[in-house]
């Protein structure tokens, strides 16, 4: 089925059945692989995306239900003020490890505070508890958020 | 006489009529007794006729219409296990005194039904009689199928024999002494089962008559949505009322604005018959959502239109633990709204929140939408549990959409923990669910 979304702000066609999930399109499709496959089943948080500015889990959305709605990857989080003050902050604390889950992570981290900024601890817990790190980074995804958050070091 | 005698007849004959009135009582009014127009025969009914097939395929094939027939008749749900093959039985059903198998339907001579004749068919489907004379037990539904008409019946048998013969026997049922008695089930169809022919009512219309004939004879909805009675009948009484079969709550259907399907539009219901969701009505799962895909999804419009015009006219009953008005959308914070519950809150932050949101109205579709549903403003949370345990996969026309099982993912305690918090979060009166509770709902499903 010939589909059109828009995608970091541009128009993006293509052709897929309309219940293959958006994250299959994002890779397969349109090799955009930043955004990560993980367990599948909206468990782990890699394949995060943003629909209109919220979180969801692109391995069970089907491309058919995005609709007209504007999808944000890791590509283009950056040009957003919060996605390029977390990016920031992920560089200055060295969150990352090997990596694999941490575009989700930037994805949910984001929309948290873009929709609450002064993100809070338990805030934190609500947005980030679904995105698993095997590594362990916990500790300093939250403390790159607060700095994100506070413009200062954590 | 004697007066010790006229003593003794007198007591003999009040409890004669006791017991004959006890039994009525115990039986009940019929499924269609609620419409109390004028009855007649089918053969004597010159409206459009309420049986058979919709227009589109009064040209077909005897197989094609039966078909049609038997998707209406939802045979395949409950003769067709979890991966196996159609029709070729198997599916378990768990009850507190053991386990009981559907069989194969397939034409195997050995272990389907190859060897039955017309009049074995209809036995089996009208009465509940074996090929081999042995009683069915009324987990085959004969006690609605016996309202379908012969021509219908037989159409169905000749849309089974024209699949492959599969040899499958059935796995042996469980049931313990005196259930396993299947002659015993004698006495249950002479008081339960009618054994009669849909009779139209001319005092309503065509549509209501075709609607009526689809839900009774064929998509036998009161089988899962009418309480039963002590001697597992339905209680037609409370026709429509809603009940707990296999571990899910079937709700009310009747025509009660505040807990019935009263309130809901002719589209919404449409929408929920035809794709398994109607927007701020929910989604169904379980053996609504099996009953959605393999038979009202794959039914003509009409006949959809039907069936929402006969549902209309069942009287209304409330469900008296049921809230008056559904819950609203939930606070945007996961701060607000809900009852304390670290335990609950942790499973759903995990593992719940990316699909269902925190106001329970879903990012993601409007399938995956937690407002509206009557699940979740169930007092009881049994269908939360249960979707939470074996998750559910909707294809709607437009997109496919799957939860994912968390049954082996989290413990009963775990489960019940995050359903309590999801009925107080999203409904009107939040569960006390307890691990032994989930323990049980796992129990009570049939696979």
């Amino acid at each position: 089925m010939a589909t059109t979304l828009t995608i970091n702000g541009e128009q993006r066609s293509f052709d897929a059945p309309a219940d293959m999930p958006l994250l299959w399109v994002l890779r397969d499709i349109l090799g955009m692989t930043g955004t990560k496959f993980g367990c599948g089943i909206a468990q782990c948080g890699a394949c995060t995306v943003h629909i209109d500015g919220k979180p969801v889990r692109s391995c069970v959305l089907p491309v058919g239900a995005v609709r007209d709605r504007a999808v944000t990857t890791i590509e283009g989080v950056g040009s957003t003020p919060t996605g390029a003050k977390i990016q920031k902050a992920w560089l200055d604390l060295e969150v990352i490890q090997c990596g694999y889950c941490q575009s989700g992570q930037i994805m949910s981290a984001t929309a948290l505070l873009a929709a609450t900024p002064h993100a809070d601890d338990s805030d934190i817990d609500a947005a980030m508890a679904g995105n698993i790190c095997r590594c362990g980074t916990y500790v300093r995804i939250r403390a790159a958020i607060k700095q994100a958050a506070s413009g200062r070091q954590a | 006489m004697s007066a010790a005698a006229r003593i003794v007849l007198s007591v003999a004959a009040i409890v004669v009529v006791a017991l004959v009135a006890g039994l009525w009582i115990i039986r009940g009014p019929g499924p269609l007794a609620f419409a109390d127009g004028p009855k007649i025969a089918l053969a004597d009914y010159h409206g459009a006729s309420p049986t058979g097939v919709p227009a589109s395929l009064a040209q077909a094939s005897l197989v094609e219409r039966g078909a049609y027939l038997a998707k209406a008749a939802d045979c395949e749900a409950c003769h067709t296990a979890a991966g196996g093959k159609s029709y070729t039985g198997g599916v378990g059903f768990k009850l507190p005194f053991g386990t009981l198998y559907s069989t194969n339907i397939t034409p195997d001579r050995e272990t389907g039904i190859g060897n039955y004749s017309d009049q074995d068919f209809l036995n089996a489907v009208h009465r509940g009689i074996r090929h081999d004379g042995a009683r069915l037990y009324p987990a085959m539904p004969f006690a609605s199928y016996t309202t379908m008409s012969d021509d219908d019946a037989l159409a169905i048998k000749a849309y089974l024999f024209s699949l492959p013969p599969v040899h499958a026997p059935a796995p042996a049922n469980t049931l313990t002494f005196p259930f396993n008695q299947r002659w015993a089930m004698m006495f249950w169809s002479a008081l339960f089962n009618r054994d009669s022919r849909f009779e139209p009512d001319i005092s309503k219309s065509p549509e209501w008559n075709r609607g009526a004939y689809l839900a009774e004879a064929l998509a036998h909805c009161g089988e899962c949505h009418t309480p039963r009675n002590l001697a597992f009948a339905l209680d037609n009484r409370q026709k429509f009322a809603g009940a707990v079969t296999a571990g899910w709550r079937a709700f009310n259907i009747t025509s009660d604005k505040a807990t019935g399907v009263g309130a809901w539009r002719d589209d919404d219901l449409i929408a929920y018959l035809s794709s398994g969701h109607a927007a701020g009505h929910g989604t169904a799962s379980g053996p609504m959502a099996e009953a959605v895909d393999h038979s009202f999804s794959q039914m003509a419009s009409e006949d959809i239109r039907a069936i929402v015009a006969y549902l209309r006219s069942v009287p209304p009953v409330t469900s008296t633990d049921l809230p008056a008005t559904l819950a609203p959308p939930a606070p945007a914070s996961h701060k607000d709204g809900g009852a304390p519950n670290a335990r609950g809150k942790m499973v759903f932050e995990g593992a719940c929140v990316s699909c269902h949101g925190w106001t329970g109205e879903s990012p993601v579709s409007p399938v995956a939408t937690l407002t509206g549903a009557l699940a979740v403003n169930d007092p009881a949370a049994t269908n939360v549990a249960q979707i939470v345990i074996s998750g559910t996969r909707r294809n709607t026309a437009a997109d496919a959409l799957s939860m994912p099982a968390f049954g082996n993912a989290y413990s009963d305690d775990e489960i019940a923990a995050v359903a309590n918090y999801v009925t107080a979060r999203f409904g009107a009166k939040g569960s006390k669910l307890t691990a032994q509770d989930v323990a049980e709902l796992r129990k009570q499903v049939s696979q």
